[in-house]
């Protein structure tokens, strides 16, 4: 089928759906008698419906996708085996952006996918650059050490490169578009990670090969799977990410073809359309509307499809993964980032020459974060009416005689049941679709681990889904309305680690909505105790936030539940490659070089230690010291790092003759002349003799 | 190994303050070289003791200096010196010491190559070329490419709507003026649609 009668047909049919449901509540908002508050609750129910049938058919298309339109859809796997197994005959970069990540962490990843790329024996045809943004000193001297030492181990001088940048200017997009200015004309096109990305060698290679025989391909998208969680706030995420994850993922593909999207990692982009055409413009005035762009990765997919380059969901490749926030205040840590991204995004909405595919795109980003406010608002125009007709001592449904009522002859509470069965199969069909498909498939119901850990599974997510949906409503909320107030984020790093949220942490976060919920609650048992009762959802869900905020972030349930299999996923029970050669990956640690000891951490460690002091300064230009700079250097010295601004120690920290000088003078001058810190970090390495512990040599 | 040359009745009797200076240096030198992750102690005893032995010679020129300074000095200067012999290569002064210690690391002097550390030449031709190779490039030769944005070409209602934006960031005045307008609008909607 052509692309445009595909998007015609689904787009149509969202369109279509979703004017006969909102007839279908203007018809019974008539047998009610309309009231005023009737025309804003229509209207946001236009658009919440809209949403909610746009995503409910994009599983439904992928369902029939994957039933019926399985030989015509375009494999990834099967065009790179149709381009041939013969050497790459271009460059291409694997490039890892970072900014105040676990350096050990992301070079595991590193070293796997280095590992797993080299078993295809195409290894050459690659580079490897980590790109660092961090801004966090000891962090900076740790990540040049954890490179060293990867290097060393894996053999990778001259073909794994660091480079930090002094300045981050427009964040990750000005991190890659740095590279790209810098070394981008060395490579046809770049695989772009996150610090949390880990892609299997052999479909990168594939990737690559498609790459080579697509000329007018300029980005391949890989669906990334998320892998890792302990709490079970991520085990939720990754469960249901991988069981439906793959019909919306085959519905998107359906309509959107060679106009997609790219969603920032996991992806193969083509270098030189990429510089031509994704330096990102600033938006008209200030953030948090106007300025940089944040959600970099929509605008520059738009960018590259409106000059005429194909973007492609590479749906079929399956080593591609990422890792997830731990816990539901990380989780809106980072949508409040992105939630500002993309309503930016509204600007483009106005851009001439975007193609259809892209606007819809820059729409669905759009409507993730603005739906919260307007289910916030449907739900309040909602208790309004309520309140106003139980005040009223009016009966519900005074009027017959409506369309319906003469086609169907249906009574108003069979109409209000069925549009409301019809809007719960809409937001419960694409669980349906996939955990049917999962039990009926044998090979999927395995990999899930069994059936009972399946239906649990799917029965757990749904049930925390709905307690979660409520508080994330609220939050979307107070973020869209601080963004319209004003108020632009940050550029904070992840966590990734499953710690856990804490009481009194997730009080202060989660009040609001717990407070609304008490208060909406009592509001709407004095209405009525049925409108209570249909307001429970919701109000339960504020209600409860705060404890399943908590629970949810907890890696011990998280793992109770993993032993039973529940929450499982197939990466979860079955690692592939990749996964376990990230798993042993330890070539970034070593004790030759080591910048983490007590006593001599990081920035310590770049002064004092003669290895790691010669990593740092070699990786420095050459430099001569003023008269300024070296009253700097014995004030660092005489009264330690700690009394030094962070700008003066970034300023030592990239003077090569300033970081000599000080390994110098810690060693040389006697404990009398130099602050503590210094003569406690160099008496430490002698502490293993004195103790007599010569094995635990470092 | 050893110092034939110094036999022990050339010793002669120490103060106690000498005693604890030269014992500071010894502990500086001594924690220098494991620094270095140089792990045999009977090695790295050897080579204390020849740096004491030069700073000590030294000291008798130079009355005055600490101890500690001279042997600290000898030690990075001995280093500098033996690895800029080994790496053959003509280093700068001030880039010579870290240079040289990235070298060591690189070769796996500490792992493979302690018993060779500051001996004279000749050097096994695995370590020199382990030395001589051992280099960090950051990144490879530049190959450069051009970003440029382009201005983003709004339609009508975008223009329209990023001068108003503009000039409402540029005039606060206008923006709460602007601010109070909607506010007052929607309260009005509202108080019509569930009042009136």
């Amino acid at each position: 089928m052509r692309a445009w009668l595909r998007r015609l047909v689904f787009f149509g049919s969202v369109v279509l759906v979703n004017i006969a449901a909102s007839y279908w509540l203007y018809d019974l908002f008539t047998r009610m008698g309309m009231h005023r508050a009737h025309v804003l609750l229509l209207a946001v129910f236009f658009i919440l419906n809209g949403l909610l049938v746009l995503g409910s058919f994009h599983a439904l298309f992928g369902a029939w996708d994957i039933l019926w339109g399985k030989k015509r859809a375009v494999r990834i796997t099967k065009l790179a085996e149709e381009a041939g197994d013969g050497p790459l005959t271009r460059r291409y970069a694997v490039v890892m952006p970072v900014y105040n990540e676990d350096c050990v962490r992301f070079c595991a990843r590193i070293e796997a996918i280095y590992r797993s790329i080299e078993a295809t024996g195409q290894l050459d045809s690659y580079d490897f650059f980590i790109l660092s943004d961090t801004r966090d000193l000891d962090l900076w001297v740790l990540e040049e050490t954890a490179w060293t030492n990867l290097c060393r181990k894996l053999g990778g001088f001259g073909k794994i490169y660091y480079r930090r940048r002094k300045k981050n200017a427009n964040r990750k997009a000005g991190n890659i578009g740095d590279f790209v200015r810098t070394w981008g004309g060395g490579y046809e096109a770049m695989v772009v990670l996150d610090a949390d990305s880990l892609m299997d060698g052999g479909d990168i290679l594939k990737m690559t090969r498609v790459m080579e025989a697509y000329p007018n391909l300029g980005i391949l998208q890989t669906p990334p799977k998320l892998i890792r969680g302990s709490s079970i706030f991520t085990r939720l995420q990754q469960f249901a990410m991988r069981l439906y994850g793959p019909l919306f993922i085959r519905g998107l593909n359906w309509w959107q073809l060679g106009g997609g999207s790219y969603w920032g990692h996991n992806a193969l982009i083509r270098v030189k359309p990429f510089s031509d055409f994704c330096e990102l413009p600033d938006l008209p005035g200030r953030e948090p509307f106007g300025g940089k762009i944040l959600s970099h990765d929509f605008v520059e997919a738009a960018l590259m499809v409106s000059e005429g380059w194909e973007v492609w969901l590479a749906w079929d490749i399956e080593g591609t993964y990422e890792e997830a926030p731990p816990t539901l205040i990380d989780h809106l840590k980072r949508d409040r980032r992105w939630c500002q991204g993309n309503l930016q995004h509204m600007w483009l909405v106005f851009a001439r020459k975007l193609p259809l595919t892209v606007r819809a795109h820059l729409f669905m980003g759009i409507m993730a974060y603005l739906g919260s406010p307007l289910w916030f608002l449907f739900l309040i125009f909602g208790t309004w009416v309520a309140w106003d007709r139980e005040a009223s001592g009016l009966s519900n449904l005074p009027y017959d005689g409506t369309p319906v009522d003469r086609w169907l002859h249906i009574d108003g509470n069979t109409q209000s049941l069925i549009l409301t069965g019809a809007i719960f199969l809409l937001l419960f069909s694409p669980k349906i679709l996939a955990l049917t498909g999962a039990i009926l498939v044998p090979r999927v119901r395995r990999s899930f681990g069994g059936f009972f850990p399946l239906v649990t599974g799917v029965f757990l997510e749904t049930v925390l889904s709905m307690l979660l949906a409520p508080c994330v409503m609220v939050a979307h909320t107070l973020m869209v309305s601080g963004i319209v107030l004003g108020h632009a984020v940050g550029w904070g790093s992840q966590n990734r680690e499953a710690d856990g949220t804490g009481w009194a942490e997730a009080f202060t976060v989660h009040a609001p909505p717990t407070f609304l919920g008490i208060a909406w609650g009592v509001l709407a048992w004095h209405i009525s105790p049925t409108f209570a009762a249909w307001m429970a959802p919701i109000t339960l869900g504020l209600v409860l936030c705060i404890p399943v905020s908590v629970l949810t972030s907890r890696a011990r349930y998280g793992k109770a539940l993993a032993r039973h299999k529940i929450l499982s996923t197939p990466e979860e029970l079955n690692p592939p490659a990749v996964m376990l050669l990230a798993d042993v990956a330890h070539a970034a640690v070593d004790p030759a070089l080591d910048a983490t000891a007590p006593g001599r951490y990081g920035v310590i460690a770049a002064v004092v230690d003669p290895y790691v002091n010669g990593v740092h300064v070699s990786l420095l230009e050459p430099a001569d010291l003023s008269g300024s700079e070296e009253a700097i250097v014995e004030r660092c010295l005489t009264m330690g790092p700690s009394a030094m601004s962070k700008d003066e120690m970034v300023d030592l920290m990239y003077l090569a003759p300033a970081m000599l000088a000080l390994h110098r003078a810690v060693w040389l001058r006697p404990s009398e002349g130099i602050h503590a810190t210094w003569t406690q970090a160099v008496e430490s390495y002698r502490r293993r003799l004195d103790a007599g512990a010569v094995e635990d040599l470092v | 190994m050893g110092l034939p040359h110094h036999p022990l009745e050339t010793l002669r009797p120490l103060s106690e303050a000498e005693l604890s200076e030269w014992e500071e240096a010894y502990a500086a030198v001594e924690a220098y070289l494991q620094a270095l992750r140089l792990r045999n102690r009977l090695l790295v005893a050897e080579l204390v003791r020849a740096i004491l032995w030069r700073a000590s010679a030294r000291g008798t020129k130079e009355p005055g200096v600490p101890a500690r300074v001279l042997a600290m000095e000898e030690t990075l200067t001995e280093i500098a010196r033996w690895t800029q012999e080994v790496l053959d290569e003509p280093l700068e002064h001030n880039r010579l010491a870290a240079r040289g210690r990235l070298a060591l690391l690189l070769a796996d002097m500490p792992g493979k190559w302690q018993g060779v550390f500051l001996t004279p030449h000749p050097w096994p031709p695995p370590f020199t070329d382990a030395m001589r190779k051992s280099y960090l490039a950051a990144g490879p030769q530049f190959a450069n490419l051009t970003m440029v944005p382009k201005p983003l070409e709004l339609n009508i209602i975008g223009s329209g709507a990023a001068q108003w934006w503009e000039t409402m960031d540029r005039r606060p005045i206008v923006r709460k003026m602007f601010a109070i307008f909607l506010l007052a609008l929607i309260g009005a909607i509202l108080w019509f649609i569930f009042f009136e």
